[in-house]
């Protein structure tokens, strides 16, 4: 990837896209460093996006771009869409389970056991740390449900409200809330020691098999006293500030495009105030009719369509509006800066679902795009679409452009090759 | 020696380690010797050809320390024992090839699965998200309300297929560690009120004179309105606009603080002919006017045509808008928008009028209330301020010393107080206020291991932990103070003292936690609101009947406890619980008003019993179509415990097709016909077609509704009451179907028969194991069978009777050691 070394006037830059950063932590920042970093963002429609409207028919650079693909074919240089990747074994205790594996490619998620395991963003995060004041940003448009999965299998749960993340990113708290925040983490710090002393006395009394949970939880102790250190750190510079206004909460969830849109205009201002390098972004099921389109029944409904001709139209009614939806995201992330280039140039945006067809709750042949980063784009790779590839290996590639340097991730058999 | 590197134990355990491993290798080659003969004269035949069958015994490896080879012997030996295999017709082979080798395996599959565990069942569990919020509900005496509302900051339970207690599924994380920081901090703002006393307001709007309503009704200005004005009421029916009409919100009531308030309705029946309904439901003011109506607070029947005035008590935030919502249908062609004609009140239809609604609150028995004097023990308040009487170091030990014993559930000694108590010295030396001092201690109390864990050193728990685990079992949450004082006296393990504790406790509230999280785990009822129907095929669903759905179930499981029936009455009962709308979608007469109460049925009604209720036929639907895949897989995992594999990677999933032109059981026999495919269905797709007389929604049906056209049905009516329509008659459904015995069944009576005649034992057995898992925190397994067993024979001459079962679980092996 070229990038230019040349250091622009970033306050300058910045004001003509609407973020102004407050003095003095960035003014040392050259523009150059922000861009300097890797980014990734993952989107994932978990109702699925109807096969035959989504996929071209086509492979190669010259596909013919699908239903879905025309609304973003402006930028077809700058995105792969593959075909024939999946995870394996995704039949789950409940069927929408793959939604949960999307980014970690666990099999057989929910049954007999389940753990879930480490996910592509959190891998990411990870790498990254405390480099920035959030090493990940975990959205959602209804409810706390994410995709991200810390290497225990853990949740992170997920923001749903783009107003209260803005005030976590962006807005500085009055002076007796500050003060109370900086109290806490004082007494967090003290709490966190004292209690990783109880732990470790507790560690000396107990069995074997107790000893592995609680190391595991002195293990959480530190770590989270770590981190505490780094928010502490955090706390004491103050935010980035932006001009633009804060949003308001799209509060009707039958509205799931205002939700989706509201999430999706936040996304340059996280990347380009350099607040977190990973976003994750889950558009779920709102289980209510949805506003603006002509279907009495909801989306979930909709995609089990059943092979109803008037049902399959209105979900590629929605469907349709979703990826054209989402092609705002590139145009403002593909918007280039003075020197020619764009934050896209650094990202990559993984768009798709985990399900293939939802009608049957399929995990198999998975709608993916890859738009953005170092990666050479404008083409329709088309895998085998019975026997998968598997879609970690695109997950390496991914984590690869972050800057780590691993061979392998999930159920990954090597680097995807872009064939 | 593999598996002595693998297992990393202190060296004066090794010489038992390796007799045991001497011990594995041994039965392993017992079972080697054993079983050739019995697979070579029986098995190989089919199990060697990949055509026939997914296993193939020339392949399948004897190393049982691999668990997915330990796995599929554990299904060998369970197919074998059940009778399934050798499947009819081949011959049932020989007892003296057949009872070595199976005694073998078992022997081989226990010792596996003890080296692979160890030498203790069960390890440290933490609290579950739900447990947490019990414990801080009962530990700091604070409302339930507030104490959901502090949990949403901790990491959701992770999906791990299995009851959310058990360990060896439990995530920990900096995470947790973080949210457990934030919730007590959370739990304790709730907890610790102090200063001057809120005043108690009083709330009235008289319907009939609200600007608002009389402005919104006045259709001449808006054209929009659709209630209708009386002189001492407004009349109201359902619609999209009825959740903002009535609500507090624009009456000008603003919830001044978190609390429980007094809602009072008065509202009587206008122009009805039968008894009309109206919910009261509460939450968040959305944007604008609309309401965000997220919780039903109660359901109620008018009939009196004097009306009927009900009272509710509820927590409520600032911000939340209480209102009554009528559920009264009304012709479109009365509410056209923006129509300048006033066609309400031409409409003779049926309605509610609402008189009144009341709100008094916050409601306080004492200030500053019980949680803040329970937990600043010792401490006098004067106008709600605290008063310290002596050293603040000397209070924060107090405080300390009271709680620390309650939180960690456990006599505690000197130095563990001292130690907690010092965390709150910088602060005092710091010289700030003593709330925010003594919250340091306690935060750390609310985060610590022994307060976030079920701990127990012994091999038998000590009282201690018995009182605990006894307590999170029957009321998912901390022992009472007679619990632990039992258990202070060493005087909780005695058989008599157990059994009337079990008693006190099961007849306590509390116990219904226990009730709804069963049921929400074992029986997964905490999906069932997880799709929701098409509206075009199910117009009659709403949210008042998935409520009585689910109550249905968990007062069906309650009564089984309370009266102490045999578990037949789980798979068929001849009683249920009903509303009047539960009722009708039932199609069952005669039963008044929105409350839940204890129905008996007739004879020959196919209720009755867990899989007749509508909330089981929801969560294995999809919402739009139903699958006897989905139903047969609950009743193989959740009734009978006996789950299907998988399906093997290259099996497509059967795509669903409402057009109505294949129903899913043609889609199945096409699957059927494929030899392994069919290993699988064969116990998966009987009762999946048992239940297939049951529509998404619970309703019994004959023909299936299909999408499309023309247009064949207009609903049907019941008891002169119409279920509308419309949708397509679809084709007939056939629930008909035969077992993998080899029974046959016409339909869904005939197979709860079934069921009942043939499997009692296995589904007896598997509710038992579900709740050993849930009160002990690790799956029942393998080795672990013969002791369940037991518990089971104690009940058996009984009938399995549910609440006998409890007290033999909880006095078992199994629940009183690690």
């Amino acid at each position: 990837m070229k990038m230019t070394k040349h250091v622009l006037n970033r306050r300058h830059f910045l004001r003509a896209t609407g973020v102004f950063l407050a003095l003095p932590m960035l003014e040392s920042l050259s523009f150059a460093d922000v861009k300097r970093y890797a980014r990734m963002v993952n989107i994932c429609a978990t109702l699925g996006l109807y096969a035959d409207s989504w996929f071209p028919k086509t492979a190669g650079i010259e596909y013919e771009p699908s239903e879905y693909l025309k609304h973003i074919d402006a930028f077809r240089d700058r995105y792969t869409v593959f075909s024939g990747l999946g995870h394996q074994n995704q039949t789950g205790r409940q069927a929408h389970n793959s939604e949960i594996t999307w980014l970690t490619s666990a099999e057989h998620p929910g049954l007999d056991g389940f753990v879930n395991t480490l996910s592509l963003d959190q891998a990411a995060a990870e790498f990254i740390g405390y480099e920035t004041r959030f090493p990940s940003v975990v959205l959602a448009t209804n409810n706390a449900q994410s995709q991200s999965y810390t290497k225990g299998g853990v949740m992170v749960p997920a923001e749903t409200s783009p107003s209260a993340l803005f005030t976590h990113l962006f807005l500085q708290g009055d002076p007796a809330s500050v003060t109370r925040e900086t109290q806490r983490l004082t007494d967090g710090g003290s709490i966190l020691d004292h209690l990783q002393s109880e732990t470790a006395s507790l560690l000396s009394q107990v069995s074997n098999s107790d000893r592995r949970k609680l190391d595991a939880y002195y293990e959480a102790l530190r770590s989270a006293e770590r981190e505490l250190v780094s928010v502490r750190a955090w706390h004491d510079l103050p935010k980035p500030t932006v001009t633009q206004e804060a949003p308001a909460d799209v509060e009707d969830r039958a509205d799931l495009i205002g939700r989706f849109r509201a999430m999706l205009k936040l996304i340059p201002l996280i990347l380009e105030t350099d607040s977190s390098r990973v976003v994750s972004l889950m558009i779920q099921d709102h289980g209510v009719v949805l506003n603006g389109f002509d279907a009495a029944v909801d989306q979930h409904n909709l995609s089990h369509h059943g092979q109803d001709e008037s049902k399959i139209a209105h979900l590629r009614q929605v469907e349709n509006v979703i990826v054209k939806t989402f092609g705002e995201l590139l145009s403002n992330l593909g918007e280039r800066y003075d020197d020619g280039t764009s934050l896209l140039d650094s990202t990559t945006v993984l768009f798709g679902s985990n399900l293939g067809n939802a009608n049957s709750h399929s995990a198999k042949n998975l709608p993916i795009l890859v738009a953005g980063g170092p990666l050479p784009h404008g083409k329709h790779v088309a895998y085998d679409g019975e026997i998968n590839t598997p879609l970690s290996n695109l997950f390496v590639t991914l984590l690869n452009t972050m800057g780590m340097e691993i061979e392998a991730f999930g159920h990954s058999s090597e680097a995807l090759r872009w064939i | 020696m593999a598996v002595v590197r693998e297992y990393s134990v202190g060296k004066r355990f090794l010489p038992n380690l390796i007799v045991s491993v001497l011990l594995l290798i041994g039965s392993i080659k017992a079972f080697e010797e054993e079983i050739e003969p019995l697979l070579a004269a029986t098995c190989l035949a089919c199990h060697s050809n990949e055509a026939l069958s997914m296993l193939d015994f020339t392949k399948l490896d004897h190393d049982l320390s691999d668990p997915a080879v330990f796995r599929k012997w554990e299904r060998v030996f369970d197919r074998i024992e059940r009778g399934e295999m050798p499947p009819a017709p081949m011959p049932t082979p020989d007892s003296s090839l057949l009872e070595p080798a199976m005694a073998a395996l078992k022997e081989a599959l226990i010792d596996a699965n003890l080296e692979r565990r160890g030498p203790r069942r069960t390890s440290l569990r933490r609290l579950t998200r739900l447990e947490y919020q019990y414990t801080i509900e009962d530990l700091l005496h604070i409302d339930p309300e507030a104490a959901k509302g502090v949990v949403v900051v901790l990491p959701a339970e992770a999906d791990s297929g299995g009851i959310d207690t058990v360990a060896t599924n439990q995530g920990i994380s900096p995470l947790h560690v973080r949210g457990y920081m934030a919730a007590a901090q959370d739990a304790l703002d709730v907890a610790l009120q102090v200063g001057p006393r809120p005043n108690t307001g009083m709330f009235v709007t008289n319907y009939a004179k609200s600007n608002y309503l009389r402005f919104m009704s006045n259709a001449e200005i808006l054209g929009g309105g659709i209630t209708k004005v009386l002189d001492d009421a407004i009349v109201g029916y359902f619609d999209g606009g009825s959740t903002y009409m009535f609500h507090s919100g624009t009456e000008g009531y603003a919830v001044p603080m978190p609390g429980r308030y007094n809602v009072r309705i008065d509202a009587y029946p206008h122009r009805n002919l039968k008894p009309v309904t109206f919910t009261v439901e509460s939450g968040p003011t959305a944007s604008g006017a609309t309401a965000v109506l997220s919780n039903m607070l109660g359901v109620y029947d008018l009939v009196d045509p004097d009306g009927r005035q009900v009272e509710l008590t509820t927590y409520l935030r600032p911000g939340d808008v209480v209102t009554p919502v009528p559920y009264v249908s009304i012709p479109a062609w009365v509410y056209q928008y923006y129509d300048p004609d006033k066609k309400i009140q031409e409409y003779e239809g049926e309605g509610i009028a609402f008189k009144t609604l009341a709100i008094q609150g916050p409601l306080f028995e004492q200030w500053p209330p019980r949680s803040t004097r329970e937990l600043l023990v010792g401490i006098e308040f004067e106008n709600g301020e605290p008063v310290l009487s002596k050293s603040p170091k000397e209070h924060v030990r107090d405080i300390v010393a009271a709680f620390a014993p309650k939180a960690f559930r456990r006599s505690l000694s000197d130095q563990t107080i001292d130690r907690y108590s010092a965390l709150a010295e910088p602060a005092l030396d710091d010289r700030r206020d003593f709330l925010s001092a003594v919250r340091v201690p306690l935060t750390a109390i609310l985060t610590a291991p022994a307060f976030l864990f079920q701990s127990g050193d012994d091999e038998y728990l000590d009282d201690f932990a018995l009182a605990s685990r006894l307590s999170y079992f029957l009321w998912r949450s901390m022992p009472d103070d007679k619990l632990l004082n039992l258990a202070a006296s060493d005087g909780l393990s005695h058989p008599t003292t157990l059994k009337s504790e079990i008693e006190r406790m099961l007849d306590d509230p509390k116990s219904q936690r226990f009730i709804k999280d069963f049921a929400g785990q074992a029986f997964r009822l905490y999906e069932l609101h997880a799709t929701n129907p098409d509206p075009r095929l199910y117009p009659e669903y709403d949210s008042r009947l998935a409520r009585a759905m689910s109550e249905e179930t968990e007062l069906f499981l309650a009564e089984l406890i309370d009266a102490d029936h045999g578990i037949r009455n789980l798979i068929k009962a001849d009683f249920t619980f009903l509303n009047r709308r539960l009722a009708e979608h039932y199609r069952i007469a005669n039963i008044e008003g929105q409350f839940m109460r204890k129905v008996a049925l007739p004879s020959d009604h196919v209720r009755g019993g867990l899989l007749s209720q509508a909330s089981i036929h929801k969560i294995t639907a999809n919402g739009t179509t139903t699958s006897p895949v989905p139903r047969g897989n609950f009743v193989l995992t959740n009734v009978l415990g006996q789950p299907a594999p998988p399906p093997p990677p290259s099996v497509a999933g059967l795509e669903p097709d409402t057009r109505g032109t294949t129903t899913i059981r043609e889609q199945l026999d096409a699957h059927r016909s494929n030899t392994v495919c069919a290993s699988c269905h064969l116990s998966i797709d009987p009762p999946g077609f048992a239940m297939e007389s049951f529509n998404p929604i619970g309703g019994f049906r004959a023909f299936y509704r299909s999408t499309g056209s023309p247009v064949t049905s207009d609903g049907d009516t019941f008891e002169g009451q119409t279920y509308p329509g419309p949708y397509r008659m679809g084709m007939e459904v056939d629930a008909s179907g035969v077992t993998p015995e080899g029974d046959t069944f016409s339909g869904f009576t005939e197979y709860q028969d079934l069921m009942v005649e043939k499997k009692l034992a296995y589904i007896a057995q598997h509710f038992a194991s579900q709740l050993i898992v849930l009160a002990t925190g690790a799956e029942v397994q393998f080795a672990d069978r013969d002791a369940i067993k037991n518990i089971i024979a104690q009940v058996e001459p009984d009938d399995y009777p549910v609440r006998g079962m409890i007290h033999a679980v909880v006095q078992s092996e199994l629940f009183r050691k690690q």
